[in-house]
Order: C-alpha cells, then structure tokens, then sequence
C-alpha cells in the first residue's frame, strides 16, 4: 500500500458515494425527460424521499421499510405531477417549479410536526440505532487495489443503481419499451398510430421517476448522513437536472457527468483537508485561498467542460408539449 | 376601441376573480388541513390574518416581503416572455445584494447617503445583469443552454458571496459569514414611520409598471416577446435576435440584482449569503402573475401576504410551521395552471385566435 494508492482509493470511494444519489435520481429524470416531460420538481419530490425515510425508518426501526416509504412517497409526488402535466395539460416548468416549493414546505412541516411529536412522547428524534444503512464491502473484490472498494464498498442502494443503471441502459437502447419510451418524447403522433397510450405511457415514465428520486432521497437521509434537515438537498436535484443535458440525453453521458462532478467534490474535499497537513510548498500554498473557493470548484468545472465541449443537443422533441396538441 | 378596452379590462378582471378564488379556496383548504392536524382553524386564520394585515405595521412587513419577490418575479416574467430561461434570479440578486454591501459598508462614496444609496442600487443592479450576461454569453458563443448554465452559476454566485462575507466584506468579531451591519443613514428611507414601508417597495411597483409599458407599448417589448415565441420568425424579420437576447437578459438579472440591493439597504440591513430563496421562489411568482408584470404585482403581493402570515402564526403559541405557505403556495400554482388549461382549451376548440399558446410548436 503506498501514498498513490491511498489517495486513488479514497478519492474513487468518495466519489462513488457522492454520485450515487445524482445517478439514482439523474436514471429516472432521464427517462422521464425521453418520454417528453421535463419535471424541474425533483429537488422536491428528493426532499419528501428525505423527509419520508426518516421519519418512517426512525418510527418502525427499519431501514428497508424507510426505503420503501420513500419511493413510495416519491411515486405519490409523480402522481400529482403527472396529474398537474399530463392531464391536466399544465405548463411542465411551471408545474415543476410547484412541486418543488411542495416539495420543500411539506417535508418542512413534517419535520417541524415531527420533532414536536417524538418529544412529546419522549422520545429522540435521531434514528434508532442500527436502524440506518451503512455501508457493506462484497467479500474478496473489494480488496481489488485502486478502485475495488469504489464500487464493492459501497451502501447497498448504490449496488442497486448500478444494476438499474445497466438494466434502464439495455431497456433504452435495445428493447421495444425502449423504443417506445423514445418515441413518447420524440413522436408522440406515431406511437398514437401504433396504439401506445401516450399520457398513459408518460405517466408510468413519470411513476418511475419518482421513485428513483424517492430512493434518491432516502439515500441522502437515512444512508449518507442518518440525518435530516430542512432543505438538506442543496440543490442537488437541480445539479441532476443540468446533468442530464450535460450528458445529452444519454445514459452513460449522464453517470459520467455524476461521477465526474462527485470526483471533482471529493477532490476539492480532500484538497481541502490536506493542504493544512502537507508538507508539499504548493499544496501548503493552498491555505491562503478561501474554503468556499474548492467548494465552487465543481459547478465553474461543469461550467467549463460545457463551454469547451460546445455541442448543442436539442434532447427530446416533445419535451414540455401536452399531448394531444390541439389543433385550431 | 372602446369595446377592445372593455374586452380587455373583462378579461383581466375574470383573470383576477379567478385567482382570487382559487386562493380563496386553498387558504380555506388549508386551514381544514390544519383543523385536521389539531390546530384550532379559527385561531389560525384570526392569527395569519392579523399577522399579515392587521395593522400597519403588519401590512408593512407583507409588503416589504413581497418586494424582493416582485423583483425576482420580474426578472423571471421579463426572461421567460421572451424565451429567455433565466433560472439563475437567485445568484444575481445575491451578486446584487452583495455589491451593495460593499457599496454601503466599506467603499461609501463621499460618506453622502444621497450618493451612496443610489450607488449601491444601481451598482446591485449592474452586478445582476452582469452575472445574467454571462450565462447569455455561454449560451450565444458556447453553445451552453441559459436554463443550466444560470443553475450552475446560482451555486457559484452562492459560495463567492460566502468567501467576500467571511473575507473582505466580514463583520468585526465574528466567525460567521456575515457582513457589518449598514449604518442607519444608508437604510433605505421609510415613507411611513415606525413601519417597513420602504421607498424600495415604490421602486420596485414603478419599476414593473416600468417594464409593462416596455413590454406592451414598445417595438423593443413587441420584437423579444417574438424573439421567444419563435426566434425563426424574428430572425426572418431582420430582428436583432442576439441582441434583444442579451439586452432581456441584462434587464432581468438587473431586476434581480436590484432586488437584491433593496433586500439589504431596506430591510435586513446585513447580509449574509443565505437570505432566502427568493430567485428560485420568483419564478413561482412570475408564473402566477402570467409573466404580466401587473400581475406579478399582484401575485408577489399574495405571496408576501402568505408568508408573513406564516411566519407570525409558526411565532404564536400555535407553532403551526410556516412552510404550511410554501405548501399553499404550490398548491395555488399547480390549480391554477390546470385551470388555466382548461380555459385554454376551451377558447382554443371555440377557434378563438385571440388565445395563444405558449408552447404548441416543438421547440429546438
């Protein structure tokens, strides 16, 4: 084990841990948005997955039944979305931006409520313990040097996003109800043609996406950090969203964009720490310059490969456009 | 003309009657929500209503709420009309509110509130638009799409005013990121004492009607309200389509910016970088008052309404938390804008042309 290696290791594992949530939540975007709807909402529909898993894993003791909450939640919040959208032919954005203030007051006031709740009954509002998930090494390749307990390391809804991650890849790309999904957000007219439903169809879209930004949720609250606070987001569902376009519309465009922003943040983490204790003259220079300058580091980054990659990708063509467009 | 006048004032009119009973209907709603959850409803409304409009003073902390909301409102409602997706309102009025700071705490010119206030607006003002400019610039030169390059530069603007707040412009004897206070003769004046009636709040009113006779009664409102309808057609007119792209876009990070700058001279008189989300909560506004900036008057006014209602109702021995406003508030939205469609739909099957839909063409 040298230096090298450490650093290798740390870095990967972090980013790994960092990204997962943007590529739960990012997955079901995506499909959402291949189907024609846009929904600014997630950040919203993220923090009711927060908000949902603690208070449901720090009532039953169960983390897996927080989860489940969770997506369910973030499935209850795809309802009212596609209610809104679909049905209801409300502005996409609009609609979206009203989600995510629902988003935000709801989990506000359950918190609040919750917190008098559980001291009222005297009880502790922080979870029970080893009712969160923490993370489980997969025996053996997670001893593969360098970048082993980056991926084998890791809690165990990251595991499941990888498998999502395949299986939504294979399903776009290479399977009919891929192609039907594509269709919904590029030629809604043909798959009205052949039968396919299509309000239906971006209804189920939207369902999944919700509760991948559920689970998404869930993984910042009751994984991550086994904590919640008001608006503990941040504004990552937002991140998803540029994301998204970021990686043009394609599965394998989007994660790299999540693992790159998430490399970059625990990079500029470490970078942080470190160069108090280096004995490295350029490292040590470091000190001088503010903390929140490392913490803008991802975003001017993501700002930058944007600029310098400078290819326009118009995405979906039916994105915001309610179906059946009404002709005059 | 006069039956087109009467047309018009009836249809805004219904528009008003509309959004104030679905308001109207919500708030009820809501206060059976609360019913539900084992507050006394009566107390609440009395409490909320009081709170947000019972006296003067009461009426004043609305109103100076919902000017901040107005202009991050306008900033929103001028872009989105002319297809500008401006998202960022909530960097540029921190880049706003933080060059008024420095304006107003540590490069105060000649010491002179008649000098000093102005400058501290208009250099707030300049410092939005500026921060809008640059994701227009990314979006004309870069091929980077407005909608995620003012997101990114949101958290960008957010960590650059925490380093200024915790370097140059930090108080005396704290560690937190937090600016001086601004001495008393820099405080926006009140136009009625004891209360937080602030000029700023007048400002911010002329400044809308400002923009409603530029975007209604204007070749330069006409041409960017086709640049976003479709930016083809404005193109094929021999418009200045990157131009009035890039003037929209200063106008309405300006708007923020100046919000911003009014937000720390007329009310809170500190600043720190967490000072609400008032961008990302405009575009709500925005959208509520129709992108009209007479409506985005009236529906900033209900959100102020809302939320200092809220905050003295969570304040009171109830403790009913004050995000009960975030949540009517999405509520309202999202009725509206159902509604809003039907009656679309409806004027649309009639073939009334008078209508006409935002987004009915595929976009590029």
């Amino acid at each position: 084990m040298n230096t090298t290696q450490n650093i290798i290791t740390f870095l990967s594992r972090q980013a790994v841990t960092a990204a997962t949530p943007m590529i739960l939540a990012g997955v079901g975007e995506l499909v959402g948005e291949l189907s024609g709807v846009i929904n600014i909402g997630i950040e919203g529909t993220m923090l009711m997955g927060c908000i949902a898993a603690y208070t449901v894993t720090g009532v039953t003791g169960h983390g897996t039944v927080g989860l489940l909450a969770a997506v369910a939640t973030g499935m209850v919040m795809a309802v009212i979305f596609a209610a809104a959208t679909l049905w209801g032919r409300a502005d996409q954005i609009v609609a979206g931006t009203a989600m995510d203030l629902l988003g935000v007051g709801l989990s506000g006031m359950i918190w609040m409520m919750y917190q008098n709740w559980r001291e009222n009954l005297g009880f502790s509002t922080a979870l029970p313990h080893g009712s969160g998930f923490s993370p489980v090494a997969i025996p053996l390749l997670h001893e593969i040097p360098y970048l082993g307990p980056a991926v084998f390391e890791q809690y165990m809804l990251c595991y499941l996003t990888i498998c999502l991650c395949v299986v939504a890849w294979w399903t776009l790309n290479h399977t009919r109800l891929g192609l039907i999904i594509r269709a919904l957000g590029d030629a809604p007219e043909a798959c009205h043609a052949a039968g396919v439903r299509v309000r239906l169809g971006r209804s189920l879209c939207l369902l999944f996406a919700g509760a991948c930004a559920g689970a998404a949720g869930a993984y910042l609250s009751i994984m991550q950090t086994h904590a919640f606070a008001s608006d503990m987001t941040g504004g990552e569902g937002f991140v998803v969203l540029a994301l998204v376009i970021f990686g043009r519309w394609k599965l394998p465009g989007l994660v790299g964009g999540c693992l790159f922003f998430g490399l970059i943040n625990s990079l500029q983490q470490t970078l942080q720490a470190a160069r108090y204790t280096s004995q490295n003259s350029v490292l040590h220079a470091l000190t001088h310059v503010p903390f929140q300058f490392f913490q803008m580091l991802p975003y001017v980054a993501a700002i930058a490969a944007l600029a310098v990659m400078s290819r326009k990708s118009p995405g979906p063509r039916y994105i915001n456009i309610p179906w059946p467009s009404i002709k005059t | 003309m006069i039956r087109r006048l009467f047309k018009r004032i009836w249809s805004a009119a219904t528009a008003v009657t509309l959004a104030v009973l679905v308001c109207g209907a919500v708030l009820t709603l809501a206060i059976g929500a609360a019913a539900l959850l084992g507050y006394p409803p009566l107390r609440v409304a009395d409490l909320w209503l009081h709170g947000a409009a019972g006296s003067w003073y009461a009426l004043s902390s609305s109103c100076a709420d919902a000017c901040p909301l107005l202009l991050t409102g306008l900033a929103a409602g001028v872009a989105f009309r002319a297809g500008v997706l401006n998202i960022g309102a909530q960097g540029q009025f921190l880049m706003g509110a933080l060059v008024a700071v420095a304006l107003s705490t540590r490069m105060m010119i000649c010491h002179q509130p008649v000098l000093v206030i102005p400058t501290a607006l208009i250099g707030g003002a300049l410092a939005g638009g500026m921060w809008g400019l640059i994701a227009q610039y990314l979006e004309r030169y870069r091929s980077v799409p407005v909608v995620l390059s003012t997101i990114l530069l949101n958290f960008v603007a957010l960590y650059l005013a925490e380093a200024a707040l915790q370097g140059p412009l930090q108080a005396v004897g704290t560690a937190a990121a937090q600016s001086p206070e601004i001495a008393g003769k820099y405080w926006l004046p009140l136009f009625v004492a004891y209360t937080d009636f602030h000029i700023g709040i007048i400002l911010a009113i002329i400044l809308a009607v400002l923009l409603w006779v530029l975007q209604e009664r204007t070749v330069f409102g006409f041409e960017s309200q086709v640049v976003g309808l479709n930016p083809g057609t404005a193109k094929a007119m021999r418009m200045p389509v990157t131009w009035r792209q890039f003037q929209i876009m200063f106008i309405s990070g300006g708007c923020a910016g100046l919000g911003g700058a009014i937000q720390v001279l007329g009310q809170v008189h500190f600043m720190t970088a967490h000072m609400g989300n008032y961008g990302y909560a405009g575009i709500a506004v925005a959208l509520l008052g129709r992108l009209n900036p007479l409506g985005i008057i009236l529906s900033a006014g209900f959100f102020g309404f809302l939320d200092t209602g809220a905050f003295r109702v969570e304040e009171s021995s109830l403790a009913l938390p004050h995000d009960m406003a975030n949540v009517i508030k999405a509520v309202v939205i999202l009725v509206m804008l159902v509604l809003a469609g039907i009656s679309l739909r409806r004027s649309r099957r009639v073939g009334n042309p008078g209508s006409s839909a935002p987004t009915e063409t595929p976009s590029a």
